[in-house]
C-alpha cells in the first residue's frame, strides 16, 4: 500500500483504536513519537506547516526584492516592517507589495479549495479549475475588455462572475450531492457553457481588444487592483480558520457516511459548507489572478505528502499553494526578464508534465 | 447478429432516425440568417433554376455547410458511442474528456510552427486526439471500469484545462495564430471550404469502418472483462481499436469544424433511449442522429441572433450543458 494512500477503513481502524500503536507509516519521516499517538500526528502536519511557512517567508522575500531594482531579500522583508533605506520601504510597500500579496493570497486559496473539494469527494483530481467558477470568471472579465460596456474594472467583473457562477451551481446542482459530484459535474457544465461565450467573444472582439483579454484566459499576476486584492487578503484571513476547521470535520467524513453520521457528523451540512467555502475561496482567487490552473491540483498532493495522511491538510496546502503561486509568477517575471510571462502560463508549462504523470502513473493509492 | 439487428424496435428507430435526418437536412437547407431564400428557392437551385444570389447562397452556402455538418455529426456521435461503451460511462465524451482539447492543442501547436488552417493537416489533429483518448482511457483502465463514472471526467476535465492553458499560451505569444485560430477554436461549420476537408472524409470512414467492426467485440466486453475473454474477445485489443477509431473521427471532425463539445454525450443517450443499451444498435443509431444534432444546433444557430450567427459550439454547449446536469441530477447515473 502506497504510504499516501488514505484508506478510509485502515485509518478509521486506527482513529478509534489509540492504544494499539500505528504501525502503519514508513520510517525515518516526520514521525517522531512521544506520548500519545494524536500527539505525533499533529506534530508531523505542524511541523509540515512550520517548514511550509519558512519556504513562504523566503519567497516573500524573494519576490518582493526582485525586479529592476534588485534588493536583497533580508533587506526587502525588513523593508515590508518599516525598516531600512527609505527608497527600499517605498519600492516594497508601495510597488511590489501588491503583487506578491496577490499570489501568495491567490495561491493559498486555491491551495485550500483544492484540499477542501479532493478530501470531500475523495478524488485526487477534483480541484477548484474544474468547477466553473473560474470560467465564468474568465468570461465576466474578457466581456468587459472586449467591449461589453461597463464601469467596473475586469477584476470586478470576474468576482461578479465568480458570484454569479457560484451560486447558480448551488441553484442547479441541488446541494452538493454525495461526495460533492453533482456540484462538480453541474459546474464543469455550467463552465463549459461560459468557456464557449469567452471563446466568441475572443472570435467577435477587433484583435487587438481580444489580445487585450488573453491574459484573463491563462492567470496573470500583472497590475492587480489594490481593491480586489485587499479584499482577497481579508477573505482568505477570514476564510483559512473556517476551512481549518471544516477540515478537522471533514477527516470524519472520509469514513463511510453511516459511521461519520454515528460519530455526530451532520454529513449533508458538512458537505454544502465544505463546497460553499471552496467555492468562495475559489471566486476571490480567480476575481484577482485569473484561471492559474494546477495550482488546486498540486499544493493539496504537496501538503498531503508533507502533513501525512492523519490530518486533512488545510493549512499545509494553503501554504503551498501560495509558495507555488509566488514562485511561478517569480519564474515568470524573472527568466525572461525584461519580457514577463503570466504565472498562469508557468504553471500550466510546469504543472501540464506533472498532470500527465499523475494521469497516468500506476494506479497505486488513488482513493482519498 | 441479424436476429439482433432487426428487432421491430431498430426498425422503428432506424426508420424515425432516418425521417428526423431528412427534415432536418431541408431545414439546413431552406433557413438562413435573414429569410430571403426559402426551401421552393432552394428546390429551383437545386434543379438548376433561380437567381444568381440565391444559387450562390445555396451551392456555395447552404450545401458545404449542410454536408459538413453531417459528417461531423456522424464522427462526434459514433466517437461518443464507442468511447461510452468501451469506457462504460454514460459521461464519456470526446469533449469531455479532453480528445477534442488534445486534437485542437495539436492543431494551435501546428499553426504556430507555421502551418495554415487552409492547408490544415488532418493528421495532426488525429495525433492530437490520439494522445488525448489513450490518457482519457489510460485513466479509465486505471480507475476500474464501470466503478465511478465520475472519476473518469474529472480527469478529462483536468486534461482538457492543461490543454487550454497550453493553447492560451501559444495564442498569448503568436499574435498570427491568435488572429487565424480564434475563429476556429469556438467549433463552427458555417464558412468552411469544401475543398479543405476532402482530406478529412477518408479518415472518417476509415474510423468508421473500424467502429462498426468493433460493435461485436464491444457487445462482448459490456458483460465484463472475463466474460468477454471467455468469448473470445481480446480486451486490450478491443481497447487499442476503439482509441484509434475515436482519434480518426474526433480528429477528422476537429479538423473539419473546430472542436464541439456535448454531440458525443447526447447522441448516444438518444440512440440508447430509442433501442436499447446494446452498443450494436446504439452504434448504427448514433450514426444517423449525430448529423441530426449538429445540423439541428447549426440551424438554431443562425436563428437565435438573427441577423447575425451565433457559432455551433456555443449552441451546442448550451444544449449539451443542461443534459449533462440532468444526467447528474437524476438519482443515480445509469451503469453501462
Amino acid at each position: 500500500m502506497d504510504r499516501l494512500s488514505l484508506n478510509p477503513t485502515t485509518s478509521a481502524a486506527h482513529e478509534l483504536n489509540l492504544a494499539q500503536p500505528f504501525t502503519g507509516q514508513p520510517t525515518g519521516l516526520w514521525l517522531l513519537r512521544f506520548g500519545r499517538l494524536s500527539l505525533l500526528l499533529d506534530r508531523r502536519a505542524w511541523l509540515a506547516s512550520l517548514l511550509l511557512l519558512l519556504a513562504t517567508v523566503v519567497l516573500v522575500g524573494l519576490s518582493l526584492g526582485s525586479g529592476t531594482v534588485k534588493i536583497a531579500p533580508l533587506d526587502a522583508l525588513a523593508a515590508l516592517f518599516n525598516q531600512g533605506e527609505t527608497k527600499n520601504i517605498f519600492i516594497v510597500r508601495d510597488l511590489r507589495l501588491t503583487r506578491v500579496l496577490a499570489g501568495g493570497m491567490a495561491g493559498a486559496a486555491l491551495g485550500m479549495a483544492g484540499c477542501l473539494l479532493q478530501t470531500l469527494s475523495r478524488n485526487r483530481l477534483a480541484n477548484p479549475d474544474t468547477i466553473g467558477i473560474d470560467n465564468a470568471a474568465t468570461a465576466f472579465a474578457v466581456a468587459s475588455v472586449v467591449g461589453v460596456s461597463t464601469t467596473l474594472a475586469p477584476s470586478g467583473m470576474a468576482l461578479i462572475g465568480a458570484i454569479t457562477m457560484l451560486s447558480l451551481t448551488f441553484a442547479l446542482s441541488g446541494g452538493a450531492g454525495t461526495r460533492g459530484y453533482r456540484f462538480l459535474i453541474t459546474g464543469l457544465g455550467l463552465g463549459a457553457i461560459c468557456g464557449a461565450a469567452t471563446n466568441l467573444m475572443l472570435a467577435r472582439a477587433p484583435i487587438d481588444a481580444a489580445n487585450d483579454a488573453f491574459p484573463w484566459t491563462i492567470g496573470s499576476l500583472n497590475d492587480r487592483s489594490g481593491i480586489t486584492v485587499s479584499l482577497l487578503a481579508w477573505g482568505v484571513v477570514i476564510l483559512l480558520p473556517l476551512a481549518a476547521i471544516v477540515g478537522k470535520r471533514l477527516n470524519l467524513v472520509r469514513l463511510p457516511d453511516a459511521v461519520a453520521q454515528s460519530l455526530g457528523v451532520r454529513v449533508n451540512r458538512l458537505r454544502f459548507f465544505t463546497i460553499l467555502l471552496a467555492g468562495s475561496l475559489t471566486g476571490l482567487a480567480v476575481a484577482v489572478a485569473g484561471p492559474v490552473g494546477m495550482i488546486g491540483l498540486a499544493a493539496p498532493e504537496l501538503g498531503r505528502r508533507l502533513a501525512g495522511p492523519r490530518t486533512v491538510p488545510i493549512v499545509p496546502s494553503a501554504l503551498a499553494g501560495a509558495c507555488f503561486t509566488m514562485l511561478a509568477d517569480l519564474l515568470g517575471r524573472t527568466l525572461f526578464s525584461p519580457t514577463e510571462i503570466p504565472v498562469g502560463i508557468v504553471t500550466a508549462l510546469v504543472g501540464g508534465p506533472y498532470l500527465l504523470w499523475f494521469l497516468l502513473r500506476t494506479p497505486r493509492g488513488k482513493q482519498l | 447478429m441479424a436476429t439482433t439487428l432487426l428487432s421491430r424496435r431498430m426498425l422503428i428507430g432506424v426508420l424515425a432516425a432516418f425521417g428526423l435526418l431528412a427534415i432536418v437536412i431541408l431545414l439546413s437547407l431552406g433557413v438562413g440568417s435573414d429569410n430571403a431564400i426559402g426551401l421552393a428557392q432552394v428546390f429551383a437551385v437545386l434543379q438548376g433554376a433561380g437567381d444568381d444570389q440565391a444559387r450562390l447562397t445555396v451551392l456555395d452556402l447552404r450545401v458545404p455547410r449542410t454536408i459538413i455538418g453531417v459528417l461531423v455529426g456522424v464522427a462526434l456521435g459514433s466517437a461518443g458511442a464507442l468511447l461510452q461503451a468501451a469506457a462504460r460511462n454514460p459521461l464519456a465524451e470526446p469533449g469531455l474528456l479532453g480528445v477534442s482539447a488534445g486534437s485542437a492543442t495539436a492543431v494551435v501547436v501546428s499553426i504556430a510552427l507555421g502551418a495554415s488552417l487552409n492547408n490544415l493537416q488532418v493528421g495532426v489533429a488525429i495525433f492530437g486526439a490520439l494522445i488525448g483518448c489513450s490518457v482519457a482511457l489510460g485513466v479509465a483502465r486505471m480507475s476500474g471500469l464501470g466503478d465511478d463514472p465520475i472519476r473518469l471526467v474529472l480527469a478529462g476535465a483536468a486534461l482538457s484545462s492543461m490543454l487550454a492553458a497550453v493553447s492560451s499560451v501559444i495564442l498569448l505569444t503568436d499574435q498570427r495564430t491568435a488572429d487565424e485560430v480564434r475563429f476556429w477554436t469556438i467549433g463552427a461549420i458555417a464558412g468552411r471550404n469544401l475543398s479543405s476537408i476532402t482530406s478529412a472524409i477518408p479518415v472518417l470512414l476509415l474510423g468508421l469502418a473500424v467502429a462498426l467492426l468493433l460493435a461485436r467485440p464491444l457487445a462482448a466486453l459490456a458483460l465484463g472483462e472475463k466474460v468477454a475473454s471467455g468469448l473470445g474477445q481480446r480486451p486490450k485489443l478491443v481497447r487499442t481499436g476503439v482509441m484509434i477509431s475515436v482519434a480518426l473521427l474526433v480528429g477528422s471532425a476537429t479538423a473539419m469544424a473546430g472542436p464541439i463539445g456535448f454531440v458525443g454525450l447526447v447522441v448516444p443517450i438518444a440512440a440508447r433511449a430509442m433501442v436499447g443499451p446494446d452498443i450494436r444498435r446504439a452504434l448504427i443509431l448514433a450514426v444517423l442522429l449525430g448529423p441530426s444534432f449538429v445540423l439541428l444546433a447549426d440551424v438554431l444557430s443562425r436563428i437565435v441572433a438573427r441577423p447575425t450567427e451565433t457559432p455551433l459550439g456555443v449552441i451546442s454547449a448550451l444544449i449539451g450543458a443542461p443534459i449533462l446536469v440532468l444526467i447528474v441530477r437524476s438519482q443515480r447515473l445509469p451503469a453501462l
